[in-house]
């Protein structure tokens, strides 16, 4: 079963979203999500540039009002 | 590992600057490339446990980035290294005319103190920036 743990960035600026998500990345299975909470904008843009990258998945990226919601798949 | 290397050549102790240098190390390592920081002149100072003065010393960027609560530079380089490859010099010829040794510095930060010459001389195979 697919674990699924959220990391809430909001109000940290770039690059803490991306350093937190990597630490995270560090801690799960492969195959687990993380979906990480960021306010902010570069973050969003950044995260999936990374993602693909190092070679993981980004599942969604999605706007909720100012808050981004970007779940990347661990995949190595 | 066969992207380039990047190597990071730190002179000035201006809070913006040490930002970005920090920010571009710490994605760089997290990235899969390696990346090695060369500090002399007065960007030694920034890296002192306990420096004379304020260590943000800058414009009005620098204040902005304090109320702002951008992640702060030594906490990215610490990062950088426990989540890629991020190795720090100190200059020890800026070492020696600040009066500094290795134990003055931030601790867990600084590899060694190095030389310019073998820093410049490892550059060659990479790409080199200045801040």
């Amino acid at each position: 079963m697919v674990a699924k743990t959220t990391i809430d960035m909001r109000g940290a600026f770039c690059p803490g979203p991306l350093m937190e998500l990597i630490a995270n990345l560090k801690l799960v299975e492969i195959g687990d999500e993380i979906e990480v909470l960021s306010t902010d904008k570069g973050s969003a843009m950044d995260i999936p540039e990374w993602v693909k990258k190092v070679k993981h998945e980004t599942v969604s990226i999605e706007q909720i009002g100012d808050i981004w919601h970007i779940v990347v798949k661990k995949m190595k | 590992m066969s992207t380039t290397s990047l190597y990071i050549l730190m002179c000035s102790g201006e809070h913006e600057k040490i930002q970005m240098a920090a920010m571009a190390a710490a994605v760089a390592a997290v990235s899969e490339r390696p990346v090695e920081v060369f500090i002399s002149m007065n960007a030694v100072k920034f890296f002192q446990k306990n420096p004379a003065g304020n260590r943000y010393s800058g414009g009005e960027f620098s204040k902005l980035l304090l109320d702002k609560k951008a992640p702060d530079p030594i906490d990215l380089f610490k990062q950088g290294k426990m989540l890629g490859e991020l190795k720090l010099y100190a200059c020890s010829m800026a070492m020696d005319v600040a009066g500094l040794e290795l134990d003055d510095f931030v601790d867990d930060l600084i590899d060694s103190a190095g030389g310019l010459t073998k820093f410049l001389s490892d550059a060659e195979t990479g790409q080199l920036v200045v801040f």
